[in-house]
């Protein structure tokens, strides 16, 4: 345990009062807590009772911004062409790329919601970022189940998903080279990928 | 080793691919350079390493195009008409009968451990097994993995070089394709089929493994095709991303790039971690 991480739970303690019922300073064990705290979540959001689409959209987008380090994956995921965007197109890259993600994954997360996640371990830097490696059995899939690893970053009490992992593939990694072939497709435009974007959203919301 | 019993026929098709492949690439031409003054476009070429995108685009097109006529309506009718057990025997059997490779590549890697259990899989499975429709080795303890010889050039410190579209094969590199072929003619099964004029096992192997692995990614591709920007460029992620994960038998994401926190967007380096694996890529 490093001296930052003890000052802050400290903190943390002082601040939430006794309502804290225990401090646990471990940011590996935090981790791990925040990614089985979300995954209830996500089954209570997107798998009780007959929940309509367009409503688990809703709750995934909720669910996507609080827990998602939402800016940093979509600057990220841009990378070089974030800096030469002006305001106004980032401001509709941000938004476009909540709807992009919310749209994509709902169905997937959805899915693998209703199947229990192990967590095999968390390894926490510096109390900075940790990855929390978990197990998924996939409807269907076979005796070995699915590796997802979860990538935070931030503190402890303040953890943020960066990026998920599965089998070894990571969602920003293959965001990154999908939007990026976009742009060199489109001249380095980045009008042309937001163009792409909006359609490929509009798509993916009104399906299924 | 018997590398001389490779039949004929194979080696004519693997020569027309490589014709294929050679003829493509002269009429297609090249990615087009980026600006050698813009270092940030440059490392992006660099770390694309798909010089070939052109013809490597057209091949791919080849390739959905059988997927959609032949391939995928196949997995999906494997998929609705032989019930999940069933299906997940024959995957076991396809499995046990890759043994060897995976069994010699393990040797050649000095995964003498990893080896021992391929060894006690095939052994089990074929046995208690029934002929490896069954899998009571996972049961035992011994989990299966794979190898190939892509993975084994690798872990000799082979770059990966260029990607390449193969037809038929699908993603590739000139390492894993050189690993394919070594893999085929490593193959103690295709050398029993062709020394005894049994070449049909060794197509109708092809086949099932074909159709058996279209159909495990069946939901996988399908989502990947529908939420992707460009499906060309995913698969490309998504095949470097497998391929490292694979060579590192699984313990490469510790220390992949990874958005972080700062204002600045993160450029792509290693993010550190306490348990830092190192592998040849």
């Amino acid at each position: 345990m490093n001296l930052r991480v003890l000052a802050l739970s400290a903190a943390l303690f002082v601040v939430a009062g006794l309502s804290v019922p225990v401090v646990r300073a471990d940011p590996a064990s935090e981790a791990s807590v925040f990614i089985e705290t979300l995954a209830e979540d996500t089954v209570r959001a997107l798998t009780v009772g007959e929940v309509p689409r367009s409503e688990r959209i809703s709750r995934f987008r909720v669910l996507f911004n609080d827990h998602f380090a939402v800016e940093a994956m979509a600057k990220w995921v841009l990378g070089r062409h974030w800096r030469r965007a002006d305001a106004p197109e980032r401001a509709e890259y941000l938004r476009l790329f909540v709807d992009y993600i919310v749209a994509s994954f709902v169905d997937r997360f959805a899915e693998y919601a209703g199947e229990k996640l192990h967590i095999t371990k968390a390894i926490a830097d510096d109390g900075i970022s940790a990855t929390v490696f978990s197990e998924i059995r996939l409807p269907g899939g076979s005796k070995t189940p699915a590796r997802v690893n979860w990538r935070l970053d931030g503190v402890v009490g303040d953890f943020k998903i960066v990026d998920v992992v599965v089998e070894g593939v990571s969602m920003s990694t293959t965001m990154r080279s999908d939007f990026g072939s976009i742009i060199r497709r489109e001249g380095g435009k980045l009008a042309g990928l937001l163009a792409v974007l909006r359609k490929k959203t509009e798509t993916l919301r009104t399906a299924n | 080793m018997r590398f001389s019993s490779t039949p004929h026929r194979e080696w004519s098709l693997f020569r027309a691919l490589g014709v294929l492949i050679l003829s493509l690439f002269v009429t297609a031409g090249c990615a087009s350079m980026p600006d050698p003054t813009d270092a940030e476009a440059v490392a992006e070429f660099e770390e694309i390493n798909d010089p070939g995108e052109p013809a490597n685009r057209a091949v791919f097109e080849f390739n959905r195009g059988l997927d959609t006529v032949i391939v995928k309506p196949a997995a999906g009718m494997y998929r609705h008409i032989i019930p999940p057990p069933v299906r997940e025997g024959i995957h076991n059997a396809l499995n046990n009968l890759r043994s060897p490779v995976v069994f010699f590549n393990d040797i050649l890697q000095g995964e003498f451990g990893r080896a021992g259990t391929t060894l006690m899989r095939f052994v089990i499975n074929s046995t208690i097994g029934v002929l490896g429709l069954g899998d009571p080795a996972t049961d035992f303890g011994f989990e299966y993995h794979n190898e190939d010889f892509g993975q084994t050039l690798a872990t000799w410190g082979v770059d990966e070089g260029p990607y390449i579209m193969l037809p038929i094969f699908g993603p590739s590199n000139p390492r894993d394709a050189v690993g394919l072929v070594v893999d085929f003619i490593s193959d103690p099964l295709n050398w029993w089929a062709t020394n005894t004029d049994r070449e049909f096992i060794t197509y109708s192997r092809s086949g099932t493994r074909a159709v058996d692995g279209r159909a495990r990614n069946y939901d996988v591709l399908e989502d990947l095709e529908r939420s992707s920007l460009d499906f060309y460029a995913a698969i490309r992620s998504l095949y470097r991303q497998r391929r490292i994960d694979e060579i590192s038998n699984g313990k490469s994401s510790a220390i992949m790039p990874a958005p972080g926190l700062s204002d600045e967007p993160i450029l792509p380096g290693p993010r550190r971690s306490p348990d830092e694996i190192s592998i040849s890529q």
